[in-house]
């Protein structure tokens, strides 16, 4: 291909502190991941979420005595979009979907962070632990990886539910468990980058501490595809939840949008378009924003993986 | 060879993972209450009981049940279907032709879509199209298939009333033989034409739906794919000789950029299994996935534990096989260069 | 050499500029030189020169965004024909003069050869492609009209769907078909004989990736010089190539060259190449030349500072031990370039007056040309000298 050729701009020696550059570092790449309008749209769509999540008991009134339930008014059944008091409509029960729409919010947030809190967490911690170890403990984590990732997510969690019974306790722990083994695979495999290059050698020579190593090298440079990781994750979990929910593994009438779109089945050979719509849409963004975002990082942060362009 | 004694090592480990796979399987049988459920069926006698719990040794240790439960699995034992009253092995063929058609419509549908929009946003990167493909790419990594499902039954069956819903018409189908197992085959080989547009009318609207996920992430390689190819100086050479731009993006560029796109169909292929459950029940499509799901509702654990089985030896065989495909047709990858 | 007389190609003040995050890049400016029948030219210059611009310009390679045609003609001439302005000209002209009229060979053959097709149908393209008519002649089709005709010329001409690929397949047509494969593959295999490649037919089924360097290489000069064209570009053909292939590649070259009265346009960094092959040479520097002249001439007496630069800077097996003779400095800004000489900036001789009026080309001996104020009038100012500047 022809070189455009042009001059690089010469450099000069930096005289900025250690904490002036991580400052002007994260400015800097903030700008960058915002120049970007697709991640720009995540970023609102995400923020317009989590404030509907957040505020939700300001925008609807909680239900008694568990607002994590459906209100069921029973004289208005099945009112369409519009109808007095029911923005989006009710369901074949009664519930409010504009109800379950927002509290829906709230509950994958509460779904999404505390996974996404666990898995990292877990996997974390496991992945430097096999990593540094290395040897027979390594070699077994790894085979584990292995075969945890041989089983289509869904598929795993699923089962996993389905064994320990219907309940959004059981959602969350089945996911926990199956989405925890990437977060290994990604700091084991930092650590042992890490490892491998001598200058961990020559540090433990002098004496420094392993947990300083950990702290100084592996960890700044592991924490950015961890955190492209569960971004990512943030949106995924709350799709999987929602189809484990859609399937019918959580407890019927509670305000999640997988079981709204799952009880609005029932209406649609009617024409009863809305009780399942509007809380599927809901998935969609949520899946939607944070992709974009996740994209938007990873652009960013890791740039050596090509993503569309 | 670098690249063939990866491989190797990979179909080593393979039976490795099959195995942990099991024990997995295995172990989630335990977790979930009697590990005899899976072999109960309702007119069971008391001596029936006994003779399992003896046969599958159920007192013993857990490690040793395990032998005995994978011995039963490699014999044909995969338990006793109560949702669908009979033995899994025997319920699971039929299920198993109905997501395979399913799949391979939707298979195709991924792959021609998927490598035409890529194909198209690629040799215009940057403009309009490009935006446009990309926009639909991550739609399609974020769309929630049971919800794509629904709308698309909304659209297309309630309110325009062009597609059905189902597997086929009933009477069109009685008369026909069914060797296959696979609607739009059987109508086929029976000499059917109508049957056999009725298959493929019913087909389209749970193919689009399970594709749509597929469609969007090859369509997305194949692009990112074919910039590159563009990028090389072979395409530039090509130019050089005077051939249309027609040709040097389909005989130069795409044909090389395909190669890499083989490797996402592993990970289409894990769209498919996982869209299935839920393309399955909205559309009461008579497959695996539907299976599973009545399943999970139900409490059946021997489905259950069949269809992780299954599902997972297929997905780790799919992949294997694209490996060995791949490896195969990226010659600069095999000797090395 | 070669007697020369009309050019065949004519570049007049040609400009390229890219549009980058930058700003304009101008990678050309201004650059005009004839390329004789039969002669071989050197265009030499380091890397980021434009060297390689104005030579893809020829064929009209340069992606045209990001770049610019900001002025000038590249006109070409064949036998007899009348000249044709390529960068105005539409695509079907100008297609069907790419490697059929004018030729180009890339520097590595590795990577400009498409490593998913084998030998045999690179090669066979540029057939298809420029002589089609004369294939269904080999075959004997040409008078008869028809449906078979047709599909075996569209075959020939790259042209068919695959609905068309497959008729072809069938009995009747299939005999057809083959007819014509072999009639390919024949004037491949000549193609490949003729530089000098053992085992023709044996070649052309592999893929170049099972080829050595210096085969490959081989294989795209089959492919340029396939259909005889008047215009070979080489642009550094020999630098991916092992010393000991590099002679015998350039050798083949030549004598190639001298059989079918094909002009080489060598671009190289590598002057010692050049001395060796070329019969004139130009010498660009920032995107303007700086000087050009018969290769001899050029050697003996190099009349651009930078020219005797590059010369002074070659180390040779007589040179004494010691430092090598660098020249000072680097490529000036290409983005908004300042008006005055590009080398100013590096020239040991520069006066402020080379700094802001820049020197055109100006005769120097025959056919020897310098862009220097040191050889030509000064508009004003005082003008450089080689006296002037202390050892």
């Amino acid at each position: 291909m022809v070189d455009i050729p042009h001059k690089l701009p010469a450099v000069a020696p930096s005289t900025e502190s250690a904490l002036r550059v991580r400052l002007r570092r994260v400015r800097e790449l903030s700008a960058s991941v915002l120049a970007n309008p697709t991640t720009v749209l995540g970023f609102v769509l995400i923020v317009a979420m989590i404030s509907m999540a957040v505020f939700a008991p300001l925008i609807t009134e909680a239900n008694t005595p568990d607002p994590y339930q459906m209100p069921r008014d029973w004289g208005a059944l099945n009112e369409p979009p519009g109808t007095d008091g029911f923005l989006l409509g009710t369901t074949n029960t009664g519930g409010d979907v504009f109800y379950g729409v927002v509290w829906g919010a709230r509950t994958s947030l509460r779904l999404s962070l505390i996974v996404v809190g666990i898995t990292v967490l877990v996997g974390v911690l496991v992945g430097s632990v096999a990593g540094f170890r290395g040897g027979k403990f390594d070699e077994i984590l790894m085979r584990l990886v292995d075969v945890f990732l041989s089983i289509p997510e869904l598929i795993f969690a699923l089962a996993i539910a389905a064994v320990l019974g219907p309940s959004f306790g059981n959602i969350i722990l089945a996911l926990a468990v199956v989405f925890w083994v990437k977060y290994a695979r990604i700091m084991r495999a930092q650590v042992l980058h890490v490892k491998a290059n001598e200058y961990v050698d020559s540090a433990r020579i002098i004496g420094d501490s392993g947990w300083n190593i950990y702290r100084r090298d592996v960890f700044p440079n592991a924490i950015t595809p961890i955190i492209v990781q569960a971004t990512m994750d943030m949106g995924h979990i709350v799709l999987v939840g929602a189809t484990l929910s859609f399937i019918g593994l959580a407890e019927a009438g509670l305000a999640e949008w997988g079981v709204l779109v799952s009880e609005g089945q029932a209406g649609i050979s009617a024409g009863r378009w809305w009780a399942s719509t509007f809380p599927g849409l809901m998935v969609f963004l949520w899946a939607l924003a944070f992709n974009l975002v996740g994209d938007g990082l990873r652009d960013v942060l890791d740039p050596r993986t090509e993503t569309a362009r | 060879m670098q690249v063939r004694e990866y491989l190797i090592r990979r179909l080593m480990i393979l039976p490795l993972l099959v195995i942990g796979t099991s024990i997995i399987v295995f172990t989630l049988t335990r977790v979930g209450g009697s590990p005899i459920g899976i072999y109960l069926s309702h007119e069971m006698s008391q001596e029936e009981v006994a003779e399992i719990e003896a046969r599958y040794h159920l007192d013993d240790p857990l490690p040793v049940q395990y032998l005995y439960w994978a011995g039963g699995v490699l014999r044909g034992d995969l338990g006793w279907s109560g949702i669908s009253a009979g033995p899994v092995t025997q319920v699971m063929p039929d299920k198993i032709a109905a997501s395979l058609e399913l799949a391979v419509a939707a298979g195709i549908v991924a792959v021609t879509l998927g490598v035409g929009l890529g194909t198209f946003a690629g040799a215009r990167r940057n403009r309009l199209p490009d935006h446009i493909a990309r926009i639909f790419s991550i739609s399609g990594a974020s769309m929630p298939t049971f919800w794509f499902a629904i709308i698309l039954l909304i659209v297309f069956w309630v309110y325009l009333g062009w597609f059905p819903v189902g597997r086929s018409t009933t009477a069109l189908f009685t008369s026909i033989e069914h060797p296959t197992g696979l609607y739009t085959v059987d109508a086929l080989l029976a000499g059917n034409l109508r049957a056999f547009g009725d298959a493929l009318w019913h087909l389209v609207l749970p193919a689009v739906t399970l594709g749509y996920g597929a469609t969007a992430i090859i369509a997305r390689m194949m692009r990112s794919s074919l910039v590159e190819e563009l990028q090389e100086d072979y395409v530039d050479a090509a130019r050089a000789k005077g051939l249309a731009e027609r040709v040097v993006l389909k005989r130069h560029a795409r044909r090389n950029a395909l190669i890499p796109t083989v490797t996402v169909i592993g990970l289409s292929f894990g769209f498919l299994l996982q869209g299935s459950v839920v393309t399955e029940i909205i559309f009461q499509w008579p497959g695996m996935g539907r299976w599973m799901a009545d399943a999970v509702l139900r409490g059946d654990q021997a489905t259950i534990m069949a269809y992780v089985l299954f599902t997972s030896v297929l997905f780790l065989g799919v992949n294997l096989v694209v490996d060995i495909v791949y490896a195969y047709l990226d010659r600069r990858v095999v000797l090395g260069d | 050499m070669t007697e020369s007389t009309m050019p065949i190609a004519s570049i007049r003040d040609l400009r390229i500029h890219f549009r980058s995050k930058a700003g304009v890049v101008h990678a050309v400016d201004g650059v005009s030189f004839d390329i004789r029948r039969g002669e071989t030219l050197g265009l030499v210059g380091e890397t980021g020169c434009g060297k390689s611009v104005t030579a893809r310009s020829l064929l009209r390679l340069n992606p045209m965004p990001p770049g610019i045609h900001a002025g000038g003609t590249v006109e070409f001439r064949g036998a007899g024909e009348l000249p044709v302005e390529l960068n105005g000209v539409d695509e079907s002209t100008l297609r069907a003069i790419r490697g059929n009229r004018i030729a180009m060979i890339f520097q590595d053959p590795g990577k400009a050869l498409n490593p998913g097709l084998t030998v045999r149908e690179q090669i066979a393209e540029v057939f298809y492609q420029h002589r089609a008519d004369e294939l269904l002649d080999d075959i004997g089709l040409t008078d008869r009209a028809g449906l078979v005709r047709t599909l075996i010329a569209r075959e020939a001409s790259l042209r068919s769907r695959w609905i068309e690929r497959g008729l072809l397949r069938v009995p009747p047509l299939r005999a057809h078909r083959a007819a014509l494969r072999r009639a390919v593959d024949d004037r491949v295999t000549d193609a490949l004989a003729e530089t000098q490649i053992p085992n023709p037919r044996a070649v052309m089924d592999r893929y170049p990736h099972e080829l050595s360097g210096g085969m490959r290489q081989r294989v795209m000069i089959a492919q340029a010089l396939a259909c005889n064209p008047d215009l070979l570009i080489a642009d550094e053909p020999t630098t991916a190539l092992d010393v000991t292939v590099q002679a015998r590649i350039l050798d083949l070259i030549n004598d190639l060259q001298r059989r079918h009265d094909t002009a080489v346009l060598y671009i190289s960094h590598d002057l010692s190449l050049v001395r060796r092959v070329c019969d004139r040479v130009v010498v660009m520097y920032a995107g303007k030349i700086v000087e050009t002249g018969p290769t001899e001439d050029l050697f003996a007496n190099p009349s651009h500072p930078y020219t005797r630069g590059l010369l002074a800077a070659i180390p040779s097996a007589s040179h004494q031990r010691g430092a090598l003779a660098a020249i000072e400095g680097t490529v000036p800004e290409l983005v908004d370039p300042d008006p005055g000489c590009r080398f100013a900036t590096r020239c040991g001789f520069a006066t402020p007056m080379c700094e802001t009026t820049d020197p055109g080309l100006a005769p120097v001996a025959a056919d020897h040309e310098v862009a220097c104020f040191i050889h030509h009038p000064v508009p004003g100012g005082v003008g450089p000298a080689y006296e002037k500047a202390a050892t």
